[in-house]
């Protein structure tokens, strides 16, 4: 019998699928030496039954991470943005309690990152998209139609929603939520700084405490993290084990708006980190390309080049690393899967090339 | 046949006698167009600008202009400015038709016909032109040429490679000079004739070295390419610039001109930067200026010692600060 590889809790080995990457899978056709019933499996409700009698009650506590995959490459808008005919709100189910959902980049070039989770009470909506006109992006046609179905494979009714925003301050990520406004059985957290810290209990604590949103045995941890924006906060989901970090950490360009609470909140996640297990950082937007240290310039509409979302989270260290080097310098950092500006345009560009990164060109589109 | 041969009046190659009867396939002999338009009376030729130029949409996917809009500035010259939501850079190209030429100016920023035709829209104007005033539309010759050496200006070149009676310009310097018969860039002008309408042409380095300014004698449109435009003058070369600026008021001072007009907008009616690469303008300042504009210009930028960011009033002045394309600053930042 061969001799089973060191596990590493932080990045667990999924069944048949060795790297959590959909493109650089190193076992395509699964490993035999992970078994065939993986732990995995107790997370994964059977359709088998025909009639439920009553609700499906999921067990979220899990040991690593629960299974899951972003197994497709996300849309990333086209040469000429007028003829786009992507969807509007791109949706990759996770698994089936986690979504993923992305705003085209042609209906506004942030295209940001949006996630819903579901617990056994309700669930929780991680940032809202940059638009606000739902003709342009229905956020909430599309949360209230995965919701549905989700409620349907749950034998569940009124499933509360929560609206929980990464920066309630921003229009990156905010600008949706007032499609949320009359929705019942819906819970906004507010977007003004000091209504945030007193719905979440951080009144006299921010930012060194944590605050909870429990899904129903699926509770999720609020960290302060103000840096990027004053009022930004980092989620953490204990099933699928993901740090949601908006616009604090994502592989692209990380506009820094004060650097002394920069570097402390990444400590702070630095921290957390090494008492929590993570499997990945998951950012609010995409400008990284796939070749290290380049990046999508702001208002690009096409990034068929784009870097893939998910973030290891040995990247806290090397976001430590670099945001105390720039602390305290006006100047743009530029690192293999993040660039950082502090207190320059956010076009500024530098000469600067990391040491030891190749610096590679990608082709140049049409 | 030399290339300069399509240049009118060009004293280097002024040899063969203008009188000169023969049937040769030299350009100097084509048989003169019945009634042509005079283009050298009553100058200069009215015209109008719009009001307000397509300028991009909130959502890109939702934009329904077209890809481009064509102006009819007057009836014999049109401007055309590419859709921001085809291209953030949306730059404008100037269509000037002569009784026996169609000069392009610029292209718009695209490469494949399928992503938008620009050779069928330069083609549907011509055609247009044409039935207005009695002509055979492949009789006229087009020159393709462009201000400047960048891909937003030149990128559809290939387009009309296999269009009959048509010239473009090579993508280097040295093409580009020759293309126009120049043998002492910058100083030189030159006249292009396109058939009773005289275009002078001469150079205009600072944003990139290789610049042209083009004005148009019938319109009296000068053409200042993005050495000098509504929006960030991007100038890499300031001592070439400053020069360039100088022989443009030097022609001022000389010659009648009705408009000033750039390649591009970047600017807002209330002097707001749009940054660059911003897909979306609903309140963009025209795109054409005044001599005096041009002259406030000239006389700020006497005061520019060092590289930096300058706002004239009408444009910003980017001395040198590729690596600082625009003026805004991080909205979030708090001490």
């Amino acid at each position: 019998m061969p001799q089973q590889p060191p596990t590493d809790r932080t990045q667990p080995q999924e069944a048949g699928n060795a790297r959590p990457s959909a493109t650089s899978r190193t076992a395509p056709n699964g490993d035999l030496s992970h078994g065939y019933n993986p732990e995995g499996a107790r997370h994964t409700d059977s359709a088998v039954p025909l009639h439920r009698t009553e609700p499906v009650v999921h067990d979220y506590r899990s040991e690593g991470p629960a299974p899951g995959r972003i197994a497709f490459r996300w849309a990333h808008g086209s040469n000429v943005a007028a003829k786009n005919r992507d969807p509007r709100v791109q949706v990759i189910q996770y698994n089936e309690d986690t979504f993923v959902l992305r705003q085209n980049v042609c209906v506004h070039w942030e295209a940001p990152f949006t996630y819903l989770l579901f617990g056994n009470a309700g669930a929780l909506l991680i940032d809202a998209g940059a638009t606000a006109n739902p003709r342009y992006y229905p956020l909430r046609e599309t949360v209230d139609a995965l919701i549905t179905r989700w409620e349907q494979a749950r034998g569940r009714t009124s499933v509360p929603l929560t609206v929980a925003l990464t920066s309630g301050e921003d229009v990156a990520q905010n600008q949706g939520v007032v499609q949320f406004a009359d929705r019942a059985r819906t819970t906004i957290v507010p977007t003004k700084l000091a209504a945030m810290q007193q719905h979440y209990g951080f009144s006299g604590n921010w930012p060194s405490r944590t605050a909870r949103i429990d899904l129903g045995g699926r509770v999720i941890d609020v960290i302060p993290a103000p840096g990027t924006h004053r009022d930004g906060v980092c989620f953490y989901d204990p099933y699928c084990k993901m740090l949601f970090t908006g616009d604090l950490l994502f592989p692209g360009r990380i506009n820094i708006s004060n650097d002394g609470d920069f570097v402390s909140s990444l400590e702070r996640l630095q921290g957390f980190a090494a008492s929590h297990p993570i499997k990945w950082v998951m950012g609010g937007h995409i400008d990284m390309m796939f070749v290290p240290g380049k990046y999508y310039p702001r208002f690009a509409t096409y990034k068929p080049y784009e870097r893939v979302l998910e973030m290891a989270p040995t990247l806290i260290d090397d976001a430590v690393a670099y945001a105390r080097e720039i602390r305290g310098n006006e100047k743009m950092l530029i690192g293999s899967d993040f660039v950082l500006f502090n207190g320059v345009s956010p076009d500024q560009r530098t000469k600067v090339w990391p040491e030891g990164v190749p610096d590679i060109d990608p082709p140049r589109p049409f | 046949m030399d290339r300069r041969t399509f240049l009118a009046r060009n004293a280097a190659v002024a040899v063969v006698p203008v009188a000169l009867t023969t049937f040769s396939a030299s350009a100097g002999a084509r048989s003169p167009v019945r009634n042509p338009i005079d283009f050298k009376s009553n100058l200069p030729a009215p015209g109008d600008f719009p009001a307000r130029w397509i300028c991009g949409s909130e959502s890109l996917m939702d934009n329904t202009d077209p890809p481009v809009q064509v102006h009819w500035y007057n009836d014999h010259t049109a401007i055309l400015r590419q859709n921001k939501a085809y291209s953030y850079e949306a730059p404008f190209a100037p269509l000037y038709f002569g009784n026996e030429r169609v000069l392009l100016l610029d292209e718009g920023f695209t490469t494949l016909r399928n992503d938008w035709d620009l050779r069928a829209v330069v083609d549907t104007c011509i055609v247009d032109w044409a039935s207005r005033n009695g002509r055979d539309p492949a009789s006229l010759e087009l020159l393709v040429a462009f201000s400047h050496l960048h891909a937003d200006h030149y990128a559809a070149v290939n387009q009309f490679a296999d269009r009959p009676n048509t010239r473009y310009m090579g993508l280097t310097h040295e093409e580009m000079i020759g293309f126009w018969g120049m043998t002492n860039f910058p100083e030189e002008r030159v006249t292009l004739d396109l058939g009773g309408r005289e275009i002078l042409i001469w150079g205009s380095p600072g944003h990139v070295v290789s610049e042209f300014a083009y004005y148009d004698s019938y319109t009296q449109i000068l053409y200042t390419g993005d050495m000098f435009y509504r929006g960030r003058c991007y100038i890499s070369f300031w001592e070439p610039w400053f020069e360039s600026m100088k022989r443009l008021i030097d022609f001022v001072d000389t010659h009648p001109v009705t408009h000033v007009m750039g390649c591009h907008v970047e600017i807002s009616k209330d002097g707001e930067d749009y940054p660059y690469g911003l897909t979306w303008q609903p309140n963009e300042a025209p795109v054409q200026m005044t001599v005096k504009q041009l002259r406030e210009t000239y006389e700020f930028a006497k005061t520019i010692t060092e590289p930096g960011i300058y706002f004239t009033g009408t444009v910003f002045l980017c001395n040198q600060t590729r690596s600082m394309t625009t003026i805004d600053v991080n909205p979030y930042r708090y001490s």
